[in-house]
């Protein structure tokens, strides 16, 4: 059976993506080293006018309710976190990658972006209940990077969905991931790896975008970062954050247990604090 | 026509003509709907999490986030539109509460959220007519005041009737 997706064809749309900016790169790279220091990014942001001014008005946005003007980087920083810097940069290098409409999947514009934020806020609370020491803003980042795939993967994928969830109520495959290799030849995650290494992304970066499906799959050092993800991701599906018709069609795996310590009520603190931040952090993101 | 666009935790009635209650992408989350043949009002709750103890900072912000809250209030609200103010005679009608493919029951919010707002009904002696919950998908749900009909709309399966 010849597969929906010309695997020739997504290597050249991805060929064909813009670079990710000298400071969003720096940025990503600086925040996915764990000894990293707040100055490291200020320094970085600094330097990049355009950054500069849409951290500012992100700061300045009437959700933080600050009664005085912040015109400096160093208070912006501390007032928003490192976290809400990289959601700025990565929005403005993937430009309209997060914020078209995803054809093959059904979504909404602006879809992608809303789960890969929520996953990425959701990503960043799992991981304050792993078992030992956490980056947490390295779970953000790649929370909010998890998915990207779905931005070249879904102009090729198209009317192949409706396929893979008939695939899926018929037992023929156990999940949608399994839809898209079995359909496609490939799924969102090997586009979004692929991409994530045309833009010369951090390697956990990489390994997020490539595992969070399967984080068993993720060389040891990595899969507490890549399991965050995975839960992150899951629990974003299920605040009705999801990319349209693949929502909660995926398999959760169980290994998650090792790295977190997750009962049903921490379980909906998660999902309580991580709907607040999104409101926040998502009205702030207007540009 | 007027839409009311209810959020994760917002509650909401109306039963002026042309009217709608509308809320997006359940998720796990379910929408407890409410209808008075008498009155023709509609009425509906977005309700997230089962059981406020767990944080009773954001029970007493968003009371209608949490199944023991939400559905109260939601009866209050039908009753300010002229329905008996211990819910008799409303029919009720549920939707949402799905999951992910594994059972896994930690994750199994939805299931929780089904079960709590079934048991806070019957506290008023109501229980629901119809249902659409559990599954792997997401729903938005939408109950209009002229014909008191539930539909309900997920992306990839079109759309139907509760």
């Amino acid at each position: 059976m010849s597969k929906v997706v010309d695997r020739e064809a997504v290597r050249q749309a991805i060929e064909k993506l813009p670079l990710f900016s000298s400071a969003a790169l720096q940025l990503l790279q600086v925040i996915s080293d764990p000894d990293h220091e707040l100055e490291d990014v200020i320094k970085i942001v600094k330097f990049d006018s355009a950054l500069t001014m849409r951290v500012l008005k992100a700061v300045n946005s009437p959700v933080y309710g600050l009664v005085k003007e912040v015109t400096s980087i160093d208070r912006a920083l501390s007032y928003l976190g490192e976290r809400m810097v990289v959601s700025i940069a990565v929005q403005e290098n993937t430009g309209q990658l997060f914020s078209k409409p995803l054809e093959g999947y059904q979504s909404e514009p602006g879809g992608l972006w809303r789960h890969d934020l929520f996953t990425a806020i959701a990503s960043r609370e799992v991981a304050r209940y792993a078992n030992g020491n956490f980056d947490l803003d390295l779970a953000f980042t790649g929370g909010l990077l998890h998915d990207i795939g779905k931005s070249v993967f879904a102009t090729f994928w198209k009317d192949a969905s409706l396929e893979a969830l008939g695939q899926i109520e018929q037992g023929i495959v156990s999940d949608y991931l399994m839809a898209e290799q079995d359909l496609a030849g490939l799924d969102h995650t090997e586009v979004g790896y692929e991409m994530a290494r045309h833009w010369q992304l951090p390697e956990s970066l990489q390994a997020v975008i490539l595992h969070h499906h399967h984080p068993a799959e993720a060389i040891e050092c990595m899969q507490p970062l890549v399991y965050a993800v995975h839960v992150g991701d899951i629990v974003s599906m299920m605040a009705g954050c999801d990319t349209g018709s693949d929502g909660l069609k995926y398999q959760l795996d169980p290994g998650y247990q090792e790295f977190f310590n997750l009962s049903p009520n921490v379980l909906a603190e998660i999902v309580l604090n991580s709907e607040e931040e999104f409101s926040k952090a998502e009205a702030s993101l207007v540009s | 026509m007027s839409q009311s666009i209810l959020g994760i935790g917002d509650y909401g009635a109306a039963k002026h003509p042309g009217g709608e209650v509308k809320t997006f992408a359940l998720g796990s989350c379910v929408a407890a709907i409410l209808l008075d043949p008498r009155t023709k009002a509609v009425g509906m709750v977005h309700v997230a999490l089962p059981d406020s103890s767990i944080n009773e900072a954001k029970a007493r912000q968003r009371p209608g986030y949490f199944a023991d809250l939400g559905l109260p209030l939601l009866i209050q609200e039908m009753a300010r539109l002229g329905s008996p103010a211990n819910g008799r005679g409303l029919v009720v009608k549920l939707v949402g509460g799905a999951s992910i493919m594994d059972h896994n029951d930690t994750f199994n919010i939805g299931k929780r959220n089904v079960l709590a707002l079934k048991k806070h009904l019957w506290a008023y002696g109501l229980g629901p007519l119809a249902e659409d919950v559990g599954g792997n998908h997401s729903r938005t749900v939408s109950v209009f005041v002229d014909t008191g009909k539930v539909i309900v709309n997920c992306p990839g399966r079109g759309q139907w009737e509760v």
